[in-house]
């Protein structure tokens, strides 16, 4: 079977629930925001391609359940993710506060090399905000990690994120992939990038309410 | 004596000639003469000597009679000579007393010539007394007549134009001023037919401007009549009805109560204020302008235009505006036009004599209802708004009793408003259609969470739901259905009472009205509802928590069905025991999502699947597996492992049709794998590779993922697999092919052509080896064997390619 990349990577979104996780990856994979309130129970994920630093990288994406009741379940894909998401709603003091918990079950769960990066979500609802973008970056600071403050609704650093985890977990597989990078080069598909690079942004709806 | 027979013959003759004469008129003597003449030629001579002795007589006679009274002659002279001197005096006395007379009667004279004066002049008086006594009347006539023109009473006018025509005229008729007088008769007509004209004009202006206003009136009052009818008849309904519940009972009786008290204060207030329409309209103009135009015998003239002006009028007021349909006021306007018209000629018909007919108002209102038929029906095709429909309704069905009660036949109005039914229910159609799409749009598909007793009887009282093991559970606890349940539930509930809605005032059945409702109910879930289901199930990004839920949620409201049934019933107050002929299939309507949403779990798990198995990454030429089964189908696996395990809720058999769907599915991907035609070469190692991958499928689905498989059932799916690769790994060619066809063979469903697909790719891997092979027996006597069981492989397929 012809492959249509060059590597593939594991990452996977934790936080609680209703802080936008599953709206994040639908911004992501399918540029397509929907005002849902639908709980993921269990685990979820979807595939999409991006290319970094001229290497072409499938990336699965794992979307978890934030309640209580599913973790059993979801502590099961730590252990093959190679990159994981912290996700923080901004008008929810309580998600950000509970971001310690998540760090916890990361050290615990995942490989020692995993990467990871913190996400304040929902960054278009400023009349609503309980965390300020300094305490999120502070947080990001303490624990070594990248800090982005995000909206799926207004497709506010959706992009930047995602490709900053993919460079992250890239750099630290470095050494496995730099023999691909001359293969890769030769086997460049610029059209197909191009016409993917194309694909027209979503409207940001600004005055439509945003459920996560 | 010839001649003396001629003389005798002539004497008689002119003794008769001669007697003639004596006795005759001068004046005839003529004709007796001529006879003379026209005798014999000498007669006349003869004649004449006759003549002369008749005549000596006649002298002799005389002169005897002078004889013997000459004496008394001689006396008389003497006498009168006497007389002649007192004569003399008298004269002389007679003249003197004359002139005496004439001297003393000169005043006397004179003042009979006053007198003669005095007389003519009083004679002249009384005659010119006499003529103006005739005259005067013509006079006062015409002044009266001035004057009823002026104060505009021209009927009155044209009686006195009568009289003095036919009454006072002809006394008077030698005068010049009588004849100047009638002279301006026939313009005095003519200015009175102009004068009723243009007021009937006005009239017809005014009329129409109260069109409006007489409309209105006459359709509140028709509505009253109606609300108090319904009033009453609900009361006595209430009296007498079957089935109520004391709470019902007290209540809708309240209502009842409650409505009635309220239509009599209305009654009661809109007294004072009722007008009929002579209240709105001053009629006088029609009846003065008909008698006048019937005085002056022109009353086709008058019959024709008012008929014509109002035939106008007519097609002005059913011409409806453009914009008409947008509102329930640019209806209103309309009708209320169109009763206010009809309503003035009810009124001219009973007050006037023929100036209307029953006959020529049935034809304008047949050719009215015609006009306002197609306007409803083209302008109200426009209507999208459910709620303008039914109002429109209400419309027309006050607009219909408004004119039944004036005598107008309004039976093709309720055939059109059975179209507008159609509509009606095709309008609410599209806005559940609304209305569903945004509950499904609100849920959030999971099981309702309640907390308490009261929320717990907030959802019952919304939805027949009925579990004892639920109730008997302790708080917090769960509903199995999401929100959107009892949602729609309400919604249908809705949609059945607005449906309702449209039949009240119809005059149909209740038997008739239910049936209908079943009817519009069944398009509501077969149609609609069917299709906002299909919708959701089939949006690219449904999950399989929706899709899950979905399922639980579709048997529930399946269900609730027979609820609405019994709902229709009890709204209709139709009997129990009725039989319908209708009945709801919204059963099918919930069975098919039921299958559309199981198809979609299956669809979508298997896509899942297909993207796990694109994420395949076998080395098939690996010299040895690395022991371990491969990464991307442990994330498989416990994915599948995962979803199974969170839907526990899932109805057992659509669990197990799910699971089972999923391992056949992966068990045919891995098969497809093995067999791709781009796949050129397969080491032993990559087989090894791939059985292990094969086993943790196994393992997985002895697992019992999901409950109530029976023993290996769900093993099945990968047998092809297990026995294929169990073919290879042992390299039991020698009784596959001792046992092909044979029902008791290990390797029972090994295609030949797998087979054969898959050791051709393993030959070419040995081919490449061939260097080495040539240094070792054991490798060469393979690869000759694997050449022979390729020949022999080859004649089974073609022989299964002959058989078929």
């Amino acid at each position: 079977m012809a492959k249509q990349y060059d590597v593939l990577f594991r990452l996977l979104l934790i936080g609680d629930s209703g802080v936008g996780k599953t709206c994040l990856l639908c911004r992501f994979t399918d540029n397509e925001f929907h005002s849902s309130h639908i709980s993921t129970i269990g685990v979820d994920f979807k595939m999409k391609t991006i290319e970094v630093d001229g290497i072409k990288v499938r990336i699965q994406i794992w979307d978890t359940a934030g309640q209580e009741r599913y973790q059993t379940i979801t502590k099961q894909y730590y252990r093959r993710a190679q990159g994981i998401f912290l996700v923080y709603d901004i008008s929810s003091e309580r998600s950000y506060q509970h971001i310690m918990k998540w760090v916890s079950d990361v050290d615990e769960y995942a490989p020692e090399g995993v990467q990871k990066i913190l996400i304040g979500n929902k960054a278009d609802e400023e009349q609503k905000r309980q965390v300020g973008r300094e305490q999120g970056q502070q947080l990001a600071k303490e624990y070594g990690m990248d800090f982005y403050e995000t909206s799926a609704c207004t497709n506010l650093n959706i992009k930047e994120s995602f490709t900053r985890l993919t460079e992250l977990v890239l750099q630290a597989h470095r050494k496995e992939l730099d023999g691909l990078r001359t293969c890769a080069s030769n086997e460049l598909a610029l059209a197909e990038l191009e016409e993917d690079e194309g694909k027209t942004e979503g409207p940001a709806n600004s005055s439509k309410t945003c459920w996560c | 004596m010839a001649e003396s027979g001629e003389a005798l013959g002539t004497v008689p003759e002119h003794e008769r000639i001669l007697q003639e004469i004596e006795s005759t008129d001068t004046a005839c003597v003529g004709p007796t003469l001529r006879s003379v003449y026209d005798g014999q030629p000498n007669a006349h001579k003869k004649f004449m000597e006759k003549l002369d002795a008749c005549i000596r007589n006649h002298d002799k006679e005389i002169e005897k009679m002078c004889n013997f009274h000459h004496q008394g002659f001689v006396d008389a002279i003497t006498e009168l000579l006497k007389v002649r001197a007192d004569a003399e005096k008298l004269k002389v006395q007679v003249t003197d007393t004359n002139r005496r007379f004439q001297d003393a009667g000169k005043e006397v004279i004179e003042q009979t010539e006053d007198i003669i004066r005095c007389r003519i002049q009083q004679r002249n008086i009384t005659t010119v007394v006499e003529k103006l006594q005739l005259c005067l009347p013509v006079l006062e006539m015409y002044s009266k007549l001035k004057e009823q023109m002026s104060m505009q009473r021209y009927y009155s006018a044209l009686k006195t134009m009568e009289q003095l025509e036919n009454v006072y005229f002809p006394r008077v008729s030698q005068y010049r001023f009588c004849q100047l007088m009638m002279d301006t008769l026939p313009k005095l007509r003519e200015d009175i037919k102009d004068i009723s004209m243009s007021d009937l004009k006005d009239f017809l202006e005014s009329i129409r401007k109260h069109s409006d206003k007489i409309g209105e009136t006459a359709m509140k009052q028709a509505q009253q009549q109606k609300s108090f009818s319904i009033a009453v008849q609900k009361q006595t309904n209430m009296r007498f009805g079957k089935n109520m519940h004391v709470n019902n009972d007290r209540t809708l009786e309240e209502k009842s109560d409650i409505i009635l008290k309220h239509t009599l204060e209305e009654e009661a207030e809109n007294d004072e204020e009722v007008l009929t329409v002579q209240d709105l309209v001053d009629f006088s103009p029609v009846y003065r302008c008909s008698h006048i135009y019937s005085a002056l015998g022109d009353e086709e003239t008058f019959e024709n235009y008012y008929r014509k002006q109002r035939k106008k009028q007519a097609r002005l007021v059913l011409q409806p505006q453009s914009s008409v349909h947008e509102t329930v006021d640019g209806y209103r306007r309309y009708f209320t036009q169109i009763v206010g018209f009809f309503v003035v000629e009810d009124h001219i018909l009973h007050v006037t004599q023929g100036l209307v007919t029953r006959a020529y108002t049935d034809e304008l209102w047949n050719m009215a209802l015609s006009k306002i038929i197609a306007v409803l029906r083209a302008h109200s095709s426009y209507c999208t708004d459910p709620d303008l429909v039914l109002e429109l309704k209400n419309l027309i069905v006050i607009f219909a009793d408004t004119l039944q009660g004036y005598g107008f036949s309004v039976n093709r109005l309720f055939d059109l408003l059975f179209e507008i039914r159609d509509q009606y229910n095709e309008t609410l159609l599209k806005k559940w259609a609304g209305i569903f799409r945004d509950i499904f749009e609100e849920d959030n598909y999971s099981p309702i969470p309640i907390g308490s007793e009261e929320e717990y009887k907030m959802v019952i009282s919304k939805f027949p739901f009925q579990d004892p093991d639920l109730e008997k559970q302790s708080f917090p606890k769960k509903f199995p259905m999401s929100q959107s349940v009892p949602l729609i539930y309400i919604q249908v509930k809705e949609f059945i009472y607005a449906s309702l809605k449209f039949s009240e005032s119809l005059h149909r059945s209740s038997t008739e009205i239910d049936d209908m409702l079943r009817k519009s109910t069944n398009l509501l879930l077969t149609r609609i509802l069917s299709s906002c289901l299909l919708n959701l199930i089939r949006k690219p990004h449904i999950g399989l928590t929706e899709l899950v839920q979905i399922i639980i949620n579709t048997t529930h409201l399946e269900q609730a069905c027979k609820y609405l049934e019994d709902f229709i019933t009890n709204i209709t107050n139709i009997s129990q025991e009725t039989v319908h002929t209708t009945r709801l299939y919204g059963l099918s309507t919930f069975k098919d999502a039921r299958h559309a949403a199981e198809g979609e779990i299956y669809t979508k798990l298997n896509q899942k699947i297909d993207e796990f198995v694109q994420l395949a990454d076998y080395d098939w030429t690996m010299a040895e597996s690395d022991g371990r089964a491969s990464g991307y189908l442990m994330d498989l696996i416990n994915f599948l492992r995962s979803i199974f395990q969170v839907f526990t809720h899932l109805p057992g058999k659509v669990a197990q049709t799910a699971c089972m769907s999923a391992c056949q599915h992966l068990s045919t991907s891995l098969m497809q794998m093995l067999l791709d035609s781009e796949l050129k070469q397969i080491s032993m190692g990559a087989v090894q590779q791939f059985n292990l991958d094969v086993i943790q499928c196994e393992l997985f689905a002895s697992s019992e993922p999901v409950p109530g498989f029976q023993g290996d059932t769900l093993q099945l799916a990968f047998i092809d697999l297990r026995q294929l690769l169990d073919l290879f790994m042992v390299w039991d060619w020698s009784t596959y092919l001792a046992d092909y066809g044979q029902p008791a063979s290990k390797y029972l469903r090994v295609n030949p052509h797998a087979a054969l697909t898959l050791l051709e790719k393993m030959k070419d891997t040995s081919k490449k080896n061939n260097i080495f092979a040539q240094f070792r027996k054991n490798d060469r006597d393979r690869q000759k064997l694997i050449e022979t069981v390729v020949k022999q492989l080859r004649g089974l397929v073609t022989g299964m390619s002959q058989h078929m």
